[in-house]
C-alpha cells in the first residue's frame, strides 16, 4: 500500500483507491510483462458479511506509454458488474462455495476488459470474466486457490492473461512507525524524541491484510513501440512507463428508494480520482494541498509537481528528526535550494545511460511519474546476492526503480535515496552519509531476504501475490 | 455505469452535436482514462434547438441526463449525458430550472 489513503478525498473512497502498482518481466515467462494494480487498501480478511469487491461505478485502467511522452499508448480498461443471486438472505454465501458457479455464492462479480490504443482502436478482449469470492474460511471457501482463484485466471483473445480479485497484501511497511513523526523502530534511539520510544524491530502493518488486485500478463512484443521483443537494454524503445488510474463519472444521483441491486444514476465524463505510478510519490512527496489535484492529473503534466520531487520535504526532515545522523545531507540542504537530479531521474524521467553502468530506463525529458521498466533486462538469476529486495540499490537491475517486483522493499529504497544514497551518482562532489545506505524499516534481515514476515506468501507464478488471508484464520488485529 | 461500447457511440454522436451549435470537446483516451473531466468550452449565446428541447419528440432518454446549473447570471449549465458533458450558456433556461427548484 505504497499509495493507500494518500490524499484526503480518495481516503474516503477505498474501492477507487489505488494502493500499489507492480510491473516486471515475468520470472517464469520472460517473454511476458506482468502488471499488478491493487485497489481497496487495508482489507481486514474477516470484513463481512458484505465482503470486499471492486466498484461497479469505477473505471479502472492500466496505462502504458511506450514512447516517453507521458501519454498512454495502450490502456487496458476494467469495468465490473455485481450480481446478487439470493435476495432473501443476509449471507454472502449460504453454504460452501465450491466453484465459481456454485449457487451457494450470493454476491458475485464479473468484469469486462477493453484494450484502447492511442489511435482510437478499441477492442473488447473479454466480458463476463469471473472474479473469485473473498477468502472467508475453510467452511465457506474450501480449496480456495485450486477451486476458486485458479479458475478465475483467464487468457484473452490477444494472448493476455488476466486475474481480478482478492489477494494477500504483498507490500510490507511499518505504517505505525513511519507516520509517528518519521520514526524507524530500529533507529528510534537516534530519533529526536528517542526518550519516548523504544528501539525495536519493525512491525509489518500489512502482514495480515488483503487487497484487491487487477493483474495482467501479456506478451512484451504486444506493447512495445515497434511491436518487438527488445533485446538491447541501451535502446530507448526497450523502456515503457506504466501507471494505473481509477475514474468516476462526474455526476452521481442517489436513489430516493434504494433497490437491492443498486439504482444510483451515473452520468457525465469520467473524472480521474486516483493515480499511481512510482510508489509513495503522492503519499510522502506531494503536499496535502496538491494531493487530490495530483490524483486528478495525467503524468504528462507532472512537471508542475517537479519541485516537490527535486526538493522533497522528507529530505529536509531527516536531519531534523535524526540529529547528527545525516550531517552531509543537512549541509547539502543548507547550501542552496536542493535540486535533487537523482530523485528527478529515478521518479520523473528514468535513469539515463552512464549513471549506473550497463543500465538505463530513461524515457526522455518529459517529467512524468510512471513506473519505468526496461523490458530488455531479464529477471534476476538467483545467486548469493540476487534477487535483492533493494533493487538497483542492491545491485539488482531487474528491481525497483526498474519496474517493481512484489518483494521489492520500496520503502527502504526510497528512504535511502531521499537520505542521499543516490545523490552522489549525479553529483560526484557529494559523499552520502553512512546512514543513508544503512537506514531501513527493519522488516527484512538482509537485501536477499524475501521471506520476511508478510512476504512469505508470494507465488512463483501469475498472479504472484499470495492466497488471500482467510477471515476465519486471520482475525482482525 | 455506462458501458464502453456506448461511449464509442457517444464519441461519434458528439461530433454531430458540436456541429449543431453546442460546442463540446468529446473526450477520448486522455480524458476517458486519463485526467479530468471533459473541458467543454462554453458556447456563446443561447442554447441550440436540441438543448432547448424542440426535437424531444425524436429523442429518447437512453442514458441518464443530469443538469448542473453553475452560474445563474451567465446561465452556464453543465449537462451530463452518458459519458459526455455539454456546457451551454442559457440564462433563461438556468432561470427556469432555478424557479422550478424553488
Amino acid at each position: 500500500m505504497s499509495s493507500h489513503r494518500e490524499a484526503p478525498e480518495i481516503s474516503k473512497d477505498p474501492v477507487a483507491d489505488s494502493s500499489d502498482l507492480y510491473a516486471f518481466v515475468s520470472p517464469d515467462n520472460p517473454e511476458t510483462l506482468t502488471i499488478i494494480a491493487n485497489y481497496i487498501p487495508l482489507e481486514s480478511p474477516d470484513g463481512g458479511p458484505n465482503f470486499y469487491e471492486f466498484g461497479t461505478d469505477v473505471l479502472y485502467a492500466i496505462n502504458i506509454d511506450n514512447d516517453g511522452d507521458g501519454e498512454a499508448d495502450i490502456s487496458y480498461l476494467f469495468e465490473f458488474q455485481s450480481e446478487t443471486t439470493n435476495l432473501d438472505t443476509f449471507l454472502y454465501n449460504t453454504g460452501p462455495i465450491s466453484s465459481l458457479t456454485d449457487p451457494n455464492w450470493n454476491r458475485r462479480q464479473t468484469y469486462t476488459v477493453t484494450e484502447i490504443k492511442q489511435d482510437g482502436q478499441m477492442t473488447v478482449l473479454g466480458a463476463g470474466l469471473p472474479c473469485p469470492p473473498c477468502n472467508i474460511g475453510p467452511l465457506s471457501t474450501p480449496n480456495y486457490e485450486s477451486a476458486l482463484a485458479d479458475p478465475a485466471i483467464k487468457t484473452l483473445s490477444n494472448g493476455m492473461t488476466v486475474f481480478a480479485g482478492q489477494r494477500a497484501e504483498g507490500f510490507y511497511v511499518d505504517l505505525g512507525s513511519i507516520f509517528e513523526l518519521g520514526v524507524l523502530r530500529p533507529f528510534a534511539a537516534d530519533h529526536i524524541l528517542s526518550n519516548l520510544l523504544p528501539t525495536m524491530a519493525g512491525i509489518n502493518a500489512t502482514k495480515a491484510l488483503n487487497v484487491h488486485s487487477i493483474a495482467i500478463q501479456l506478451p512484451i512484443d504486444h506493447i512495445t513501440r515497434h511491436k518487438r521483443m527488445p533485446t538491447n537494454p541501451a535502446r530507448p524503445e526497450s523502456v515503457v512507463g506504466i501507471w494505473t488510474t481509477a475514474s468516476r463519472q462526474a455526476a452521481t444521483v442517489l436513489p430516493s428508494t434504494p433497490k437491492a441491486n443498486g439504482s444510483s444514476v451515473y452520468a457525465g465524463p469520467w473524472v480521474q480520482v486516483s493515480r499511481l505510478g512510482n510508489p509513495l510519490i503522492n503519499e510522502v512527496v506531494i503536499p496535502l494541498s496538491q494531493k487530490d489535484f495530483w490524483n486528478h492529473e495525467a503524468p504528462q503534466s507532472d512537471v508542475q509537481f517537479a519541485q516537490y520531487v527535486s526538493n522533497p520535504e522528507l529530505a529536509r526532515l531527516l536531519p531534523v528528526l535524526y540529529p547528527g545522523v545525516f550531517p552531509k545531507l543537512a549541509a547539502y540542504n543548507a547550501a542552496s535550494t536542493p535540486s535533487r537530479a537523482d530523485l528527478t531521474a529515478i521518479l520523473m524521467t528514468g535513469i539515463p545511460s552512464g549513471v549506473v553502468p550497463g543500465f538505463q530506463n530513461f524515457t526522455g525529458t518529459v517529467q512524468a511519474d510512471m513506473l519505468r521498466l526496461n523490458l530488455a533486462i531479464p529477471p534476476a538469476t538467483a545467486s548469493s546476492t540476487l534477487p535483492s529486495n533493494l533493487g538497483l540499490l542492491g545491485g539488482d537491475v531487474a528491481g525497483f526503480p526498474n519496474g517493481r517486483r512484489v518483494f521489492d522493499d520500496v520503502v527502504t529504497i526510497e528512504i535511502q535515496a531521499i537520505a542521499g544514497a543516490t545523490l552522489g551518482l549525479v553529483d560526484p562532489s557529494f559523499t552520502p552519509d553512512k546512514a543513508a545506505g544503512a537506514v531501513n524499516q527493519g522488516l527484512t534481515s538482509s537485501g536477499t531476504d524475501l521471506t520476511a514476515i508478510g512476504t512469505e506468501n508470494y507465488l512463483p507464478s501469475f498472479p504472484y501475490l499470495g492466497v488471500p488471508h482467510s477471515g476465519y484464520f486471520t482475525p482482525a488485529s | 455505469m455506462a458501458h464502453l461500447s456506448r461511449r464509442l457511440f457517444l464519441r461519434n454522436s458528439g461530433l454531430a452535436v458540436a456541429g449543431a451549435g453546442v460546442m463540446s470537446q468529446v473526450p477520448f483516451l486522455s480524458s476517458l482514462v486519463g485526467a479530468g473531466e471533459a473541458d467543454a468550452p462554453a458556447a456563446a449565446g443561447a442554447a441550440d434547438a436540441a438543448t432547448a428541447g424542440t426535437d424531444e419528440g425524436a429523442a429518447s432518454l437512453a442514458q441518464p441526463l443530469v443538469a448542473h446549473v453553475r452560474d445563474l447570471s451567465t446561465g452556464e449549465i453543465g449537462i451530463f449525458n452518458g459519458t459526455r458533458e455539454v456546457i451551454v450558456n442559457d440564462p433563461q433556461l438556468a432561470a427556469r430550472l432555478f424557479h422550478a427548484a424553488r
